[in-house]
């Protein structure tokens, strides 16, 4: 066929295909998920989180199994979001000798119910400043938090402390100035719950965050740099919200809306490569089948009564425990299995096309075998090859995920069968963190759903009697 | 002193689709005497079939009967309710005989169980009663009673349309509609049926329409015939106004008859008709047959023909035939 | 009905099934080995620490006497290749042996009563879930096919290609979170509460349990059965001897599920056999999720121990089943359609 009219005949197929309102809805997902793929370091709030998916260090500052924060929109008490404070008003104080004071100011609007879960301090730099961290309430009171704590700047990952880990002794002094007998009774001084004594009224009942104190903060950061050399560097206070990101966090602080766009790349090469490889081994196995017939096409009946009946997924389960695969394993082997689905309907239509005169009118006028089944037979079958194409890639990616979920997948990719495996043994569904279970799942379901609408559109045109009487 | 066991007037059947209406019947005006034949020929897609599943007013979806009256037995058919035709018309006082090479048996029941299905839904009978009129009408048509045992792909395709006729006749309706009962049997088995369906007419006195694209079965079965083109009437006469000497009327009837090869004439070249019936979703003005008729006028392609009767029992709509 | 068909059919099933165990054991042999051989070095350890008083010369003996002992009694020196052909002998002959690690509810070793208690648990399950996704299925796909191009044909036909590509576990996972611990009206897992019933209200307490898995089941399972019957109705009702029976006046209740679902029941049976099979196999994890304590689960559980003896008895009776429930439905559609079974021409 000559260009033009393969031209043609796909402006055929598009004719077609436009007709067909749901084809069109699932290219409209289809190209949207492409497109998220492809601006996927635009939109994804954590850089070099594809790499950094697996260690914790990365996430620490975040909180763990925490909302997403349009939660707040339908919660009576608004739970404070999580945020970077970046900037901060540095004074250098006189200096006495060698040893140089300065001061960092940062300022916070709270106007939440709920605190945040964490207060946390990092800084780059050089040496072991003392630090002290104060904070000033909108009422006008302060609290010491830290007092002279000598901080060790390491040259990786600078240095780091966090409030609730570290204040709980003074945060416990304060809170008695205002809390109850019986309150502060039920609170152990080293297990005090730190930023909601911080954030609330100077009252009774502070120590359980029962009534907010909404307004200004004042963070106070004294550092003191005894050495020359020493020196500190971006400073910069995170506050780990009570709510966190797009789609909230897992036990692990990771951002579960980076995970569920890091996952759409693999969840489309998953799909897309296995049923690519699959229904091509399928469609060409049939064809051959059906072309040569006789002693051929019952060996390879044979064959492929074997591998049909081979389950996929216990074999699956079996081939990841024993060798702990790698991604492109689990595609090799579902690949390897999948191509048996086309083989009976591509054969019967193959022993049809072949009955057709035009075959035998090739034949007559000497085309070999290779030119009458690839120029001949395979175009009549593509249609239904892109069909099957485009039904076969949601089972692939729910594949994956399944063997993700039991644990055995590839645990260096971030798919949403990671995420879900994850979600299980972390106890979501028992603690209820909805926000991590829904959204992987409904990604699969959706990308599914994708292929189905473009699938059956197709499918569609191929059987077009069927359409209604 | 109607003798008219089936009268259809302006009918009109239309299929509609997404394009819009398709008019395959297209104001058709006919009757059927008792005890005779009418032939019913033309190409393919002139409305033959139509008609045939119009008389059992169901026509095939998207098929609609839009216009028009038939009247059997002096009912009219058409505007009644769908379950009135059901318990009363189909097959009782109308019924069909089919294709033989068409599906129309349902092949996980036997024969006998698909006759006593009909049979039962409109008498009321015991299973030994209709039993016997199974075989009766199955001997008629030349079968033994063992072919009620047998499934529909165990008979051969003359067994089948034998199978067919028996149900079509053995309520005894008033008019059985043939759809080309013998098209697709070999030429051996066609004479048979043929004989069969002459003899039942005598002997049973049933009344037939007979539709065919061969005209040849036509001139041997008819009593009278209806030429149609294009989802009207071309010409309606008796099969010596059609076959005989003189010949018929309309310049399209003339043409099919010459286009049939004669055994005994000498032809050097076989004559057709050049061009192709026209689109019935949108019919040309004037007379539908005017693109492919040699003896076409001016006044073809502006109005309609109307049907004249130019000698008792024999009707043309053709402009040619209209005298001033 | 050809004898001589069924005879080669069955004999086919057969054949691929010797081929099937023979690759299991050649896969799982490896590691059979290697948890066997430390199983053994273990109990042998364990046997000398028992016996404290003995010289270290002696204790090399032991050893080696004992390690001789054991490697021939899980034959173990012996060459690769007729390791596996045993294995397979013995599978084949349904002598699956003593699992290495897990035990049956009373304690057994034995492999198969292992895997026996386990199966009348998985068939309940899903056979449940099958025959209420066909009626359904089944009903609805009739309608479809009735009122074709309608809105409760186009409606339903997106409702399929939605849940096309949602897993069942997940949704399961799902439900179990909604109405087992948010609103718990139902149990989030298990087969029977703790303490347990007896009789009548045993049963009852096992339906209580069914109920989550078998919605989540139904939710997904009914779309696909009433697709395809829609399309198989559909085409039958196109075929000419519907319009026959209709013009002979026989009313549209007996067209409709006399000839034509009759006619339609060959590729509906096959769905239906298929489904049934398909979600058996499909639905491994599933069971893991409402922790139902079947076949499935017994895998999963047999995985993560690497308890070998379990899993391939587990895959013999899995493949076993889908072979002969394949075979079954050839032979059973030959005598669905008469055309096949009166050996008469297609």
């Amino acid at each position: 066929m000559t260009l033009k009219d393969r031209k043609d005949k796909f402006m055929e197929f598009w004719n077609e295909y436009k007709k067909v309102k749901f084809g069109l809805v699932g290219l409209a997902f289809l190209i949207i998920l492409l497109l998220l793929i492809i601006f996927e370091p635009l939109i994804v709030p954590f850089e070099g989180a594809t790499e950094a998916w697996s260690d914790i260090a990365y996430w620490q500052d975040y909180p763990q199994n925490s909302r997403p924060v349009w939660t707040n929109f339908f919660s009576k008490d608004k739970r404070t979001p999580s945020v970077i404070l970046e900037d901060f008003k540095e004074t250098e104080l006189p200096q006495r000798g060698q040893v140089r004071f300065f001061e960092y100011e940062f300022e916070y609007d709270y106007n939440y119910d709920i605190a945040p879960k964490d207060m946390i301090l990092r800084f780059k730099g050089d040496g072991k400043p003392f630090v002290t961290i104060s904070i000033i309430r909108p009422d006008g009171k302060t609290i010491d938090l830290i007092r002279n704590r000598e901080m060790i700047i390491s040259s990786i990952d600078g240095a780091r402390v966090s409030i609730q880990n570290n204040s709980g002794a003074n945060a416990y002094n304060f809170a008695s100035n205002y809390e109850s007998a019986e309150n502060l009774s039920g609170v152990a001084r080293d297990r005090i719950d730190v930023m909601p004594v911080i954030m609330s009224k100077a009252d009774v009942g502070i120590t359980k965050g029962a009534e907010a104190l909404k307004g200004t903060y004042t963070i106070k950061i004294s550092a003191i740099l005894r050495e020359p050399q020493e020196n500190i560097e971006k400073p910069i206070i995170t506050m780990s919200g009570a709510v966190s990101g797009l789609m909230g966090t897992d036990n692990q602080k990771r951002d579960l809306f980076t995970g569920i766009i890091l996952g759409i790349k693999w969840a489309l090469l998953i799909g897309l490569l296995t049923s690519f490889v699959s229904i091509t081994i399928g469609v060409i196995y049939g064809v051959i089948c059906a072309y040569f017939g006789g002693i051929v096409d019952v060996i390879m009946q044979r064959i492929f009564e074997i591998f049909y009946g081979i389950p996929m997924l216990p074999l699956l389960i079996v081939v990841s425990a024993i060798f702990s695969p790698s991604i492109w394993l689990l595609i090799a082997i579902m690949g390897l299995l999948y191509w048996v689905g086309p083989v009976k309907t591509v054969r019967s239509i193959g022993l049809q096309i072949r009955e057709e005169t035009f075959i035998e009118a090739s034949q007559a006028l000497g085309a070999g075998h290779f030119r009458l089944i690839f120029k001949h037979m395979v175009p009549l079958l593509l249609p239904y090859t892109f069909a099957s194409m485009a039904l076969l890639v949601p089972g692939a990616i729910v594949a994956e995920a399944t063997i993700s979920l039991l644990g055995l997948g590839d645990t260096t990719i971030v798919s949403w069968g990671q995420i879900l495996n994850s979600a299980f043994r972390g106890g979501a569904i028992i603690n209820g963190y909805w926000w991590w279970v829904v959204p992987p799942g409904l990604m699969i379901a959706i990308t599914g759903m994708t292929f189905a609408f473009i699938g059956f559109a197709m499918d569609k045109i191929l059987h077009p009697k069927l359409k209604s009487r | 002193m109607n003798n008219n066991v089936m009268e259809v007037k302006n009918l009109k059947v239309y299929y509609m689709s997404e394009k819009g209406p398709v008019k395959a019947v297209d104001d058709v005006t006919f009757s059927l005497k008792k005890g005779e034949t009418l032939g019913v020929v033309g190409e393919s897609g002139c409305g033959k079939t139509t008609i045939a599943t119009s008389l059992l007013r169901m026509p095939s979806p998207p098929g609609k009967i839009v216009g028009g009256q038939i009247v059997i037995d002096g009912i009219d058919i058409v505007p009644l309710k769908e379950k009135e035709v059901r318990k009363n018309i189909r097959w009782e006082k109308v019924s069909m005989v089919f294709q033989g090479a068409m599906n129309c048996l349902t092949p996980v029941y036997t024969i006998e169980k698909q006759m006593w299905q009909t049979l039962r839904e409109h008498r009321e009978m015991e299973y030994e009663e209709a039993r016997k009129v199974m075989i009766k009408y199955l001997n008629y048509v030349g079968l033994s009673e063992d072919v009620l045992r047998r499934y529909p792909h165990e008979l051969s395709g003359g067994m089948k349309q034998r199978v067919v006729i028996a149900m079509g006749l053995f309520l005894e309706p008033k008019v059985i509609v043939c759809d080309e009962p013998t098209t697709a049997l070999d030429v051996v088995v066609q004479a048979q049926i043929i004989n069969l369906l002459k003899e039942l007419k005598e002997k049973l006195g049933l009344s037939f329409i007979f539709i065919t694209h061969d005209l040849a079965t036509e001139a041997e079965v008819s009593d009278r015939i209806m030429v149609m083109y294009a989802g009207k009437i071309a010409e309606i006469g008796t099969n010596h106004q059609i076959y005989g000497e003189k010949g018929p009327m309309h310049p399209y009837t003339k043409k099919l008859l010459e286009a049939t090869p004669r055994l005994h004439h000498r032809v050097e070249k076989l004559s057709f008709i050049p061009g192709t019936p026209p689109d019935l979703l949108d019919p040309p003005k004037g007379c539908r047959f005017n693109l492919r008729c040699t003896e076409v006028m001016e006044k073809c392609y502006k109005d309609e023909p109307p049907i004249i009767e130019i000698e008792p029992e024999h009707f043309v709509a053709c402009w040619r035939c209209v005298k001033k | 009905m050809n004898w001589k068909y069924i005879i080669k059919r069955l004999l086919l099933t057969v054949i691929v099934y010797v081929i099937l165990v023979f690759i299991y054991s050649v896969l799982f042999n490896s590691v059979l080995e290697r948890t066997i051989r430390v199983q053994i070095q273990e109990k042998i350890q364990a046997e000398i620490m028992a016996m404290t008083d003995m010289p270290s010369d002696q204790v090399r003996n032991y050893r080696e006497q004992r390690m001789k002992q054991e490697y021939d009694r899980y034959e173990l020196d012996k060459p690769v290749l007729q390791r596996i052909l045993n294995r397979t002998k013995r599978t084949l002959t349904f002598d699956f042996g003593n699992a290495t690690h897990m035990r049956s509810k009373t304690g057994e070793q034995n492999a198969w009563t292992i895997v026996k208690e386990t199966i009348p648990r998985t068939v309940i399950l899903f056979s449940t879930a099958t025959i209420i996704n066909l009626i359904i299925g089944i009903m609805v796909g009739i309608k479809k096919a009735q009122k074709a191009g309608g809105a409760l044909d186009k409606a339903t036909s997106i409702g399929t290609m939605i849940v096309f590509g949602m897993p069942a576990w997940w949704l399961g996972m799902l439900l179990i979170m909604f109405f087992g611990y948010t609103i718990k009206i139902f149990p989030p897992g298990g087969i029977q509460s703790t303490p347990p019933f007896d009789g009548f209200r045993a049963f009852l307490d096992q339906g209580y349990h069914m109920v989550l898995p078998v919605i989540t089941l139904v939710i997904l399972g009914f779309w696909g059965t009433s697709f395809l019957t829609r399309n198989v109705v559909l085409g039958t009702l196109q075929e000419d001897f519907v319009m026959s029976a209709r013009a002979r006046g026989i009313p549209e209740r007996a067209v409709l599920y006399g000839h034509t679902l009759r006619t339609a029941a060959p590729p509906i049976t096959t769905m239906a056999v298929m489904s049934l099979v398909n979600s058996i196999f499909g639905n491994i994890v599933f069971e893991g999720i409402f922790s139902w304590p079947g076949m499935g689960n017994l895998y999963f559980t047999a995985v993560q121990q690497q308890d070998v003896p379990v899993q391939i008895t587990l895959l013999a009776i899995l493949t076993g089943m889908q072979l002969l429930a394949l075979a079954i439905l050839d032979i059973v559609y030959g005598f669905l359609d008469p055309r096949i079974k009166v050996g008469g021409r297609r």
